[in-house]
């Protein structure tokens, strides 16, 4: 019989909250962040089918400071939520070779943040048109 | 007391055992191989070598070629009609790699890519970046796992070899992880352990190069050939000896004084032009520039750095693409472990043992006198090296004679009668246990160890003096005395290195007595083994022969000579730079005439 | 005839916290305290070996190279997976340094942990040119242009050193997920001009103990000492199992 006993050390039940995984976990939790702000919209939606007094109703909250703190800091999540997803895009992605070398993930994330950016203010700004217009 | 039949045993898994064992599986698909280990295969010590695999491809060389530049580069010591066997299957045996996967450095168009080396004509070293041994080995290694009749024993050190009835019948191993001892019975064993560099104290080979193998054919009487020659390699890092490639030379490096002034013209090697040439200045063989950078050290024109005295490989001129590209290891190492960037600094380097010619004597096809037992790679002395190896012919050497060691062991093995469970393994395993459980009282091994590496160094260096050898041969013979009476601190089987390093160092002890006697024997100076003490010049008319170092357990070894076999290059002098290029010149005159 | 070089002289001391278990006498690990001198160009793995010769010769490790190329000494230090080779003690100073065996692995005596199930997981991948055209060594080479081997080299330059399998804390939950290294080396083979044995290694990548145990941590990307890039050879599967689970369910369809 062999003298062998391979000790087991358990992973510690909070590792999530300690370097180097604190980042990770950030950026899991804006997914959260994005959920949160899913549910105001659709609350918003909900309202506005129950009627022009609960969407007031609605309106009211929403331009209350909290609320708009509130939105800052889902704001703040989601567009770091918005970084973290190009990041990770590359890391899903076959091997590009352009002219021989192959593409450094941070031009595919560059790229990805440049249109994302990009389409977010055009739509931005033709909301704003058509509203202005109507 | 386990036990394992198997058909061949092969001990080692570097680059030529994992050759040999793929080569005997392909062979013998019905055969159970053995394949032994005392670390992960991909933790064998092939994985460090660096620069690259010859193989002739260029249509202006030629086997022939070949043939010259490792016969003069080996100061006409080699066996030469292994050289003709050897030069001739080195392509092959590359192609077969490729085809294996390993990703050679390619040209443009997709073909072979082969750059220049130390002491070769004409370029033909084939290369996978600056890591072709990691290439090389995790191609084999990866490769093997193909083979289900290839049955590995990771980690399980080798105790003894198990002879019996004059034959060679399989070992004895330790299993690392369990402390419990395996008796592997085969027909046939392969032995390729690797050198023995480590009985140096500055070298560049890993913990585990301790010529174990080299060892364990001594002791059951098997002659050690041509073990005075140990190669110092002129580029590695000081203090740690790490290895700074070939390569840096093949691609244009430039090897400076501390006044900036490249040296090697005032050693024979010049004219130093401004691109590099072949045998000429930075490429000339390894024995004749480490040679250089001792002199200039006597001199007083080397580097003074923390570590030591030192010149500098400059390598700023190639550009920091080419670097990245071609020596990417090279940078990663100067800048991590020195701090230097070569793009913009030159790097200090000297001169640290690095391979081992001599080896466990075998002929053209890796046998050994000892029926049943086989040696391919730097553990063997096959006879391509001979004074002095060529960098990039021993990877090469692992692919040829590994497979040929595969093929000739199944060869053996399909005749043999089978192997039995024998009774000595069990002796075996009680004196191995006896120094593990010998209690109190005797010395460490560790001091021991480190006085071994500084004796080797003092007395088996660049240059060699008769007294300094012979102390080195005294100090040897003291320390094996002391080495007997050693006690470990550590009595546990599980993983007990203290244990393991300890036999180790019985091994080196070993071998390294059977370098120093052989060097202080050779009254001659020759390829790697230079004296200063009136036998300055090579004496062909007694010393063309090989020394063969026999084991004479607490006695020092006796040596006898063994003769070299020529065939068609018969000795000349052994020039490079200008004066190599003249006498070539006239030699080619002289077979026109 | 050689002079000896002056070693650098050791003229600080630096504690190193190693942590140390001997099965057939500890019941379990624990911290043990060394002082020791150490220069400006001593490694850990130099600092552990100076233990072992001068103070504890029973101190087991695994090394070798001694420059970050066989992959042997792969450690935590100071609580990050790193080679004790290529990791100096003066960017440690003043210390202490903790030293553990690598996380989420068995120890089995000191340093030394149970890698036994992470080399079964590289031999399970078919590590190994399939070839997609078959040749003799009389046909020569393949070809292979300096852009082909671009798609691939990256990953050859594993050292199987499983510094990514202790970054991964989906490794540590899951002992059975395939994990980094061996799908960076999957990817290797995949990724290989040469090589047509992609169907053959769809099998290992399904399911928890394929990829999907992944949640993009990308930590194993962070630490490995050789720029592979495991986390981009287990995510870009994850396209592949999905496709072939769809591919699979469209093939088992009945046609019209």
């Amino acid at each position: 019989m062999s003298e062998q006993r391979p000790f087991h050390r358990p992973m510690p039940a909070n590792w999530w909250a300690h370097k180097p995984y604190l980042s990770y976990t950030l950026r899991e939790l804006t997914g959260v962040a994005v959920a949160l702000y899913g549910v105001i919209l659709l609350a918003g939606l909900v309202c506005l089918w129950l009627g022009a007094d609960a969407y007031a109703g609605y309106q009211d909250v929403i331009a209350s400071k909290l609320s708009l703190l509130a939105h800052l800091l889902l704001l703040v999540a989601m567009l770091w939520h918005v970084v973290t997803w190009f990041q990770t895009l590359p890391k899903t992605m076959p091997r590009l070779i352009l002219h021989g070398k192959p593409v450094k993930p941070q031009s595919i994330t560059a790229i990805g943040l440049l249109v994302a950016g990009v389409c977010s203010v055009a739509l931005l700004a033709a909301v704003v048109a058509l509203g202005a217009w109507s | 007391m386990h036990y394992f039949d198997a058909d061949i045993l092969i001990l080692g898994a570097g680059g030529a055992g994992l050759r040999a064992a793929i080569a005997a599986a392909e062979q013998a698909p019905e055969m159970t191989i053995a394949l032994v280990s005392k670390v992960y295969p991909m933790r064998s010590h092939t994985v460090a070598a660096e620069g690259g695999s010859a193989g002739v491809v260029q249509a202006h060389d030629s086997l022939d070629n070949h043939f010259h530049d490792t016969v003069a580069g080996g100061d006409w010591l080699c066996e030469q009609d292994v050289v003709d066997y050897f030069v001739s299957h080195c392509t092959p045996e590359m192609i077969q790699l490729e085809h294996w996967g390993c990703p050679w450095s390619r040209k443009p168009d997709g073909n072979i890519n082969v750059r220049a080396f130390g002491g070769m004509k004409i370029e033909r070293t084939w290369f996978a970046a600056d890591r072709s041994g990691f290439h090389i080995l995790h191609t084999l290694f990866q490769t093997s796992t193909r083979f289900p009749s290839i049955r590995r024993f990771d980690e399980h050190f080798c105790v003894d070899l198990l002879v019996e009835d004059g034959r060679a019948q399989g070992a004895v191993v330790l299993s690392m992880s369990t402390g419990e001892f395996t008796a592997i019975s085969a027909r046939a064993v392969v032995i390729a352990t690797g050198g023995a560099g480590r009985v140096f104290r500055q070298n560049t080979n890993g913990g585990i190069v301790t010529g174990d193998g080299m060892a364990l054919a001594y002791r059951h009487g098997v002659p050690l050939r041509d073990m005075e020659f140990v190669q110092y390699h002129p580029t590695c890092m000081p203090g740690t000896g790490i290895l700074f490639t070939e390569a840096c030379r093949g691609e244009g490096g430039l090897l400076l004084n501390k006044d900036d002034y490249r040296y090697l013209q005032d050693y024979g090697l010049g004219p130093a032009e401004s691109e590099p040439r072949n045998k000429f200045m930075e490429l000339g063989p390894r024995d004749r520039l480490s040679q250089a950078f001792w002199h200039e050290e006597r001199r007083g024109r080397t580097v003074t750095t923390p570590q030591g005295e030192a010149v500098l490989l400059d390598l700023r001129h190639l550009g920091a693409r080419k670097l990245k590209e071609r020596l990417p290891l090279i940078c990663d190492l100067a800048t991590q472990f020195m701090g230097i960037d070569p793009v913009t600094t030159p790097i200090p380097v000297r001169p640290a043992v690095h391979y081992t010619m001599g080896g466990i004597l075998v002929d053209i096809n890796t046998a050994s006198p000892l029926p049943g037992l086989y040696a391919a790679g730097e553990c063997s002395s096959v006879g391509i090296h001979g004074a002095n190896r060529l960098g990039s012919n021993s990877l090469a050497e692992l692919s040829v004679f590994g497979r040929v060691a595969g093929e000739q062991a199944v060869r053996f093995a399909r005749s043999a009668p089978a192997a039995r469970r024998l009774d000595q393994a069990g002796a075996i395993e009680a004196k191995a246990l006896s120094l593990l459980q010998q209690k109190g009282g005797g010395e460490r091994h560790a001091p021991l160890r480190a006085a071994m590496g500084a004796a080797m160094e003092k007395g088996c260096g660049i240059y060699r003096l008769g007294p300094e050898m012979q102390q080195t041969c005294d100090t040897l013979a003291e320390l094996k005395r002391r080495c007997a009476d050693i006690t470990l601190e550590d009595h546990s089987r599980v993983w007990n290195t203290d244990w393991v390093s300890a036999i180790e160092l019985g091994f080196q002890l070993d071998v390294a007595e059977a370098m120093a006697q052989s060097a202080v024997a050779r009254t001659e100076s020759r390829g790697a083994h230079q004296r200063l003490d009136g036998f300055e010049r090579r004496d062909d008319a007694t010393f063309l022969c090989h020394s063969l170092a026999h084991y004479q357990a607490d006695q020092p070894p006796t040596i006898s000579y063994q003769p070299v076999t020529i065939t068609h290059l018969p000795p000349a002098q052994r020039e490079y730079g200008a004066l190599g290029e003249q006498l070539d010149a006239a030699s080619k005159d002289k077979v026109h005439d | 005839m050689t002079d000896i070089p002056p070693a650098l002289e050791k003229s600080r001391m630096i504690q190193l916290r190693v942590l140390r278990y001997c099965p057939s006498s500890d019941s379990e690990p624990s911290f043990v305290v060394y002082n020791v001198p150490f220069s400006d160009d001593m490694s850990v793995l130099q600092g552990l070996q100076a233990i072992k010769a001068d103070q504890d010769g029973s101190l087991s490790f695994r090394w070798s190279c001694r420059m970050a190329v066989c992959g042997s000494c792969g450690m935590m230090i100071n609580d990050e997976p790193k080679l004790a080779c290529e990791t100096f003690l003066r960017d440690l100073a003043p210390g202490p340094v903790t030293i553990e065996p690598l996380r989420n692995f068995p120890i089995e005596r000191d340093l030394v942990v149970t890698v036994g199930d992470f080399v079964k997981k590289i031999e399970s991948i078919y590590p190994y040119i399939m070839p997609k055209v078959p040749k003799s060594i009389e046909d020569g080479p393949y070809l292979q242009t300096p852009a082909q081997m671009a798609a691939y080299d990256s990953f050859a330059d594993c050292i199987n050193c499983m510094l990514c399998y202790a970054a991964c804390p989906q490794f540590g939950a899951n002992p059975a997920f395939i994990g980094p290294g061996a799908m960076a080396m999957l990817q290797r083979y995949n990724s290989d001009s040469r090589d047509g044995g992609q169907l053959q290694r769809l099998d290992q990548i399904h399911g928890e103990d394929g990829v999907w145990s992944c949640t993009a941590v990308g930590v194993c990307s962070e630490v490995c000492p050789k720029q592979v890039d495991p986390a981009n050879a287990v995510n870009q599967n994850k396209t592949r199992s999905a496709l072939d689970f769809f591919l699979r369910f469209l093939r088992k369809a009945p046609s019209p």
